[in-house]
């Protein structure tokens, strides 16, 4: 019996051993499964739009200081790096290091050429008279600046390092640096690309334009990764009020990467939510305007929009309601005419002939439902002015006049109607901004500015407001929540021009303004003051009404529209110089009483 | 014991011979376990049968076992590898998409999106417990490039040389390893891929752990295992229960058998349905009682012959006493009858002689066959019986011209016999050793020893052919049937004989060769009763000659130093228990 239990118990640990000695082995070869991907082909768009390093220059003083300027360009990431190589060894330390997001680049336009100048020691001292323009963050956003300094100074001295005379590269070195980065607006130009990113409005019917500074060092494939990123930070601080942004905690989920022609955007959004994801697409599709093809969102929890044409998605999602080209008018003699020029299409004044008449200057809109929307200043009593408001098909049938009466009122503007929402408006009543129904009545806005305000513009998205207060030119987000015109904090924009007098919208992020330089010119500013470019400089009078059609990418046109009033004479813009809108243009005017002195065309406006 | 480290020498002294103490005891008592089991192994089908099949089950049943225990742990450890290939796949695709976007290794966003990458492809949530790590290294760019993982752990120790020398090949590999990550010692399936980059290659790594599949396969495992080893049991159960089935009745059968054989002739199986073992159990049964009934005509048929030899012996006796009366009277009256008729009353009284001593053969060897011969044991000096026997045959052998030589010790030789029966033993055996001594001496010698006495009596007459030292002891027989007898003898004197021998549990054996004569011995045991094992005398006697020159059968050869320095072989120097199997009987 015993053998037998032995024999049993060997036979067990025998099977035990074997059992044993098929489990998942401990550790085992490496064992090859193919071959790993292939680098994938690709155009590449690397290694342009780096700024010129230190030694690039050579012994050129001017063109050394140049390129200090400019060296802060590209990714913010290796901004600082870029920088301390222009600097001498021994005072890097000067230049603080901010990291990651608090990157931040003070743009500067030079407002006379630097000057350097020798010392007897042989030490040179570099000075560069400056505009504050604004502060770049990483983010893209150009903010307003946050310094007021007007003028730089730092040293040269020689590449040749203490004891190392014989590499020297005839180069320079910065000491004595500015505790600050500094990037000068032509190098903003040459080594940025601007972009447009658009936000939806707060009850996100409406695109409303933001700009962003895109360096050109960064390749085109991360493009839609950083507009995301951009849509994500939200809009710059100045549009806050009237714009909302993504939901908090929105992330991109890695880079957003283009598969088989599509690009993928993977995103991490709270309260998933199909609607939020679809008005997504549509602000990403006119954010990233000039990007065709397929674009596919997803989000964590694989809720997916798919855009199979981001070209067709921007055509069936215009962000403008714009369906007609605009049409001249002008005031002549009192009354609405239209204007006509060769190839343009002519309008109908589309109110009243009763109500057409004793007009100082007009704004005319076309609102939703075939509406327009009409708002006259006209001449009161006592050489006064007064408001006329109404709405309704042309013509107009009801035109409303406003209370109160006013030395002098400027040219209204209409802000966008929704819909059949009630239609706001704003203008300017001696020295202070109003808004007004179509009802015409009017109630002061409070301007975040001090000084009389002069002037007031409004963007095609009815959201951006620009304002010459006190002569300096403002921007300004208009809230129209709760049915009540509100004005966000003012945003200086930064220009060389002096004495503004008019200012209109003249592109999505670029207004047009009148103002002097040492004479009287019209200038096109971007929204953040950072370009500017003249358009009429020698104007010879004061620009008292300015009225541009802006430039928009829902319905283009060849050229800037652009039309001025100047001493009492009206101007048309046709690039590059202004031409006197005659009286033969305009149209419907009855023939001048025989001796009596021809009138002439004021206040040319737009309706569209 | 022996696993003492270092032992002093004091010490090694001492445990030395007890080391080998108990490796004597072990091997001892090792050997003592085997030849138990070896016997077990003889005696016991049961044994062999359950054994038999234990082994070649477990054979079977551990193969099988094995065979499904690792194809599960291979189909498991299959899909794992293949779920961490697609995911490993996709997941290089992607990183190579999203570092696509970077020329550079030092470009400040790429450790951002590599980390990114990493917390991405590992699922974003760090509180999630699948335990699947992902790594993304940069062998070529170490310095430039951290290692990121995620979860974060220092993965390093998984990822062994020759995978990292195989990924950087461009190759995707894995390779299973175990190692500790999260505090406890697991295994992980190690899959490592190139991430090609612009700027060069980065690898991307899957460690993903193994619990689930090790302990799958574990289960998988126990269950083969305790299915197979309930299967060998119950096997063996069966096997016993089978074997057993079969081996009872059979054992049954031998014991009956055993019974029967010794005497027990009534002694029947039990028969159970009618099965096979049934018909072994009817036809044993069968079997014993013919045997019985065989046996028992047989002995009655024996019993009647015994009767009917001691009735005609006794009926016999009557009508020969008055024959005998008859003729006593005319053989004394002889000497008046003419010498023609005295001649014949002399025949006539010696032949009555003879018929009357034939008689008293008969009735002795009846009495032995009825078994009513009784010995009467004393304490007897055999000395003077031997010198009784041959004085009274003195006559005799004075006669044929037949000297008789004693041997007999001096001191007396004292054993518990039955006198009148040895000496007419011993008076058979010189009387026959007279009759065929042919003139030559008749030696008779006794010897003794603890246990035995032993009386030889050697002739030099014509001696036993091969095969006659049995014969001499039947009833009747006769070397030469055509020899006539010149002493009376009966033909019952060696059987008589060799039944007192018997009665006395003794010995009485022969021995001869052609022309070299015989020798009878009778053995007797000193104390009545007790068993022989030896005899002091040798049944050949030492001056018989071998008849190929070489030892005789049974007889022993000796190997000692012969002359020159030879070595001589000879007759051993004393009697084997061979050699008494000669004629015992």
């Amino acid at each position: 019996m015993s053998r037998r239990r032995t024999l049993a118990g060997l036979l067990c640990a025998a099977l035990l051993a074997l059992a044993a000695g098929c489990g998942i082995p401990d550790r085992s070869d490496v064992q090859v499964d193919g071959s790993g991907p292939a680098v994938s082909a690709g155009a590449s768009s690397f290694g342009r739009g780096e700024p010129p390093t230190r030694t690039a220059s050579g012994a050129d003083r001017e063109i050394f200081v140049r390129n200090f300027l400019a060296a802060a360009a590209g990714e913010p990431e290796r901004a600082y790096a870029r920088v301390k190589q222009f600097i001498a060894r021994e005072d890097r330390n000067r230049l603080a290091e901010k990291q990651g997001s608090e990157v931040a680049i003070n743009v500067v336009r030079l407002t006379e050429k630097p000057v350097i100048t020798e010392n007897a020691s042989g030490l040179l001292t570099v000075r560069v008279p400056v505009q504050q323009v604004g502060l770049l963050r990483a983010n893209g956003v150009l903010g307003p600046p946050v310094v007021t300094d007007t003028e730089y100074q730092f040293s040269l001295r020689g590449s040749a390092e203490a004891g190392q005379e014989s590499t020297t590269d005839g180069g320079y070195y910065v000491t004595d640096p500015p505790s600050v980065l500094l990037l000068d607006t032509l190098a903003l130009r040459q080594y940025y690309q601007t972009r447009t990113v658009y936000f939806w409005n707060s009850d996100a019917t409406r695109l409303v334009a933001d700009q962003r500074y895109l360096p050109l060092a960064v390749p085109a494939e991360r493009l839609v990764s950083e507009a995301v990123k951009w849509l994500i930070a939200g809009p710059s601080d100045w549009l806050r009020q009237g714009v909302s942004g993504l939901p908090d905690r929105t992330a991109l989920i890695n880079n957003a990467v283009k598969t088989d022609g599509r690009w993928e955007v993977n995103l991490d959004l709270p309260g998933d939510d199909r609607r939020k994801l679809e008005k997504l697409g549509i602000q990403l599709s006119w954010s990233l305007s000039d990007l065709d093809g397929p674009l596919q969102l997803t989000t964590r929890n694989q809720s997916r929009v798919t855009i199979d044409d981001l070209a067709a998605h921007r055509l069936n999602n215009p962000v403008y309601p714009l369906t007609e080209g605009p049409q001249r008018f002008t005031v002549y003699d009192g009354a609405i005419h239209p204007l006509v020029f060769e190839t343009e299409s002519i309008g109908t004044v589309p109110i009243r002939a009763e109500d057409n008449h004793t007009i100082v200057s007009a704004a005319l809109r076309r609102a939703a439902e075939e509406k327009t929307l009409a708002a006259l200043v006209s001449t009161a009593p006592g050489g006064r002015q007064r408001l006329v408001a109404g709405s309704g098909v042309a013509p107009v049938q009801v035109m409303t006049p406003a209370m109160q009466t006013f030395t002098a009122i400027g040219r209204p503007v209409w802000l966008r109607p929704l819909g059949a929402a009630q239609p706001y408006g704003l203008v300017v009543a001696d020295g202070r901004l109003y808004r007004f129904d179509d009802r015409a009545r009017m109630v002061q806005v409070a301007v975040g500015a001090t000084g009389q305000v002069s002037a007031v513009a409004t963007s095609l998205d009815g959201h951006r407001i620009a304002l010459i207060v006190g002569g300096r030119l403002y921007l300004s987000a208009a809230s129209l929540d709760g049915g009540v015109v509100s004005l966000g904090p003012v945003r200086p924009v930064a220009t060389t021009l002096t004495d503004l007098s008019a200012v209109d919208w003249a592109q999505e992020n670029t207004l047009a303004v009148a103002g002097s330089t040492n004479r009287s010119a019209v200038y096109e500013v971007s929204v953040d003051g950072a370009q500017q470019a003249a358009l009429v400089t020698d104007v010879g009078a004061r620009v008292t009404h300015l009225a541009v059609y802006p430039a928009n990418p829902t319905y283009v046109l060849p050229a800037v529209m652009m039309m001025y009033e100047a001493n009492g004479v009206a101007y048309r813009y046709r690039s590059p110089s202004a031409e006197t809108i005659r009286s033969e243009q305009v149209l419907d005017v009855p023939p001048p009483p025989a001796g009596g002195r021809v009138g002439s065309p004021t206040a040319p406006f737009f309706l569209f | 014991m022996t696993s003492t480290p270092n032992p002093t020498p004091e010490h090694t002294a001492g445990w030395r011979p007890a080391a080998r103490a108990l490796g004597r005891a072990l091997v001892g008592r090792c050997l003592r376990v085997t030849a138990g089991l070896r016997q077990t192994w003889r005696r016991s089908l049961q044994v062999r049968v359950v054994t038999i099949t234990l082994v070649v089950s477990s054979l079977l049943v551990g193969g099988f076992a094995y065979l499904i225990a690792d194809k599960i742990t291979s189909i498991l450890l299959d899909n794992a590898e293949t779920d961490v290939l697609l995911r490993l796949r996709n997941g290089s695709d992607y990183s190579a998409k999203q570092f696509n976007l970077y020329s550079q290794p030092q470009e400040a966003q790429l450790q951002d999106t590599i980390e990114g990458t990493v917390n991405y492809l590992a699922g974003g949530d760090p509180q999630q417990t699948s335990g699947v790590v992902v790594a993304i290294t940069a062998d070529n760019y170490a310095g430039i490039i951290e290692t990121r993982t995620s979860p974060a752990m220092d993965v390093r120790p998984l990822v062994s040389r020759e995978l990292r020398a195989a990924v950087a090949d461009g190759k995707v590999a894995h390779q299973i390893r175990t190692g500790r990550l999260t505090g406890e010692q697991t295994k992980y399936l190690v899959y490592g891929s190139p991430v090609p980059t612009r700027f060069g290659q980065l690898e991307l790594y899957y460690l993903v752990p193994l619990h689930r599949q090790d302990a799958t396969a574990a289960d998988a495992r126990a269950t083969v295992l305790a299915t197979g080893v309930a299967l060998v049991l119950l096997l063996g159960l069966l096997a016993a229960l089978v074997t057993r089935l079969v081996v009872t009745p059979v054992r049954v059968a031998a014991r009956t058998a055993q019974r029967l054989s010794a005497g027990l002739l009534d002694q029947r199986m039990v028969v159970n349905g009618e099965d096979d073992l049934a018909l072994l159990a009817a036809s044993f049964n069968q079997m014993a009682t013919n045997l019985q009934r065989q046996i028992l005509r047989l002995e009655e048929m024996s019993r009647l012959q015994r009767r009917f030899t001691s009735d005609v012996s006794h009926e016999l006796r009557t009508p020969l006493t008055t024959v005998r009366m008859a003729a006593d009277l005319i053989f004394a009256e002889r000497d008046e009858f003419d010498p023609a008729v005295a001649r014949s009353a002399e025949l006539l009284q010696a032949e009555l002689d003879r018929f009357e001593e034939l008689l008293t053969d008969l009735l002795e060897i009846s009495r032995f066959d009825a078994g009513f011969a009784m010995l009467d044991s004393e304490p007897t000096d055999l000395v003077p019986v031997v010198h009784r026997v041959a004085d009274r045959l003195a006559g005799l052998a004075e006669r044929v011209g037949v000297t008789i030589e004693l041997a007999v010790p001096t001191t007396p030789v004292i054993a518990e016999v039955d006198p009148r029966r040895v000496e007419r033993v011993l008076r058979n055996l010189v009387g026959n050793a007279v009759e065929h001594g042919e003139a030559k001496p008749v030696v008779i010698t006794l010897g003794v020893d603890q246990t035995a006495v032993a009386v030889t009596v050697r002739d030099h007459g014509v001696g036993l052919k091969p095969g006659e030292e049995k014969l001499v002891f039947n009833r009747f027989w006769r070397a030469d049937p055509s020899r006539a007898r010149q002493t009376g003898g009966t033909g019952l004197g060696l059987s008589i004989s060799l039944e007192d021998a018997r009665l006395h549990g003794g010995w009485l054996e022969a021995w001869g060769a052609p022309g070299q004569g015989a020798q009878f011995r009778l053995t007797l045991p000193v104390r009545s009763g007790d068993r022989l094992t030896t005899s002091p005398l040798r049944l050949v006697p030492a001056d018989a000659t071998l008849p190929f020159g070489g030892p005789r059968d049974g007889d022993l050869l000796a190997i000692g130093p012969g002359g020159g320095g030879a070595l001589a072989i000879g007759p051993g120097p004393t009697a084997t228990p061979d050699e008494r199997a000669e004629a015992r009987s």
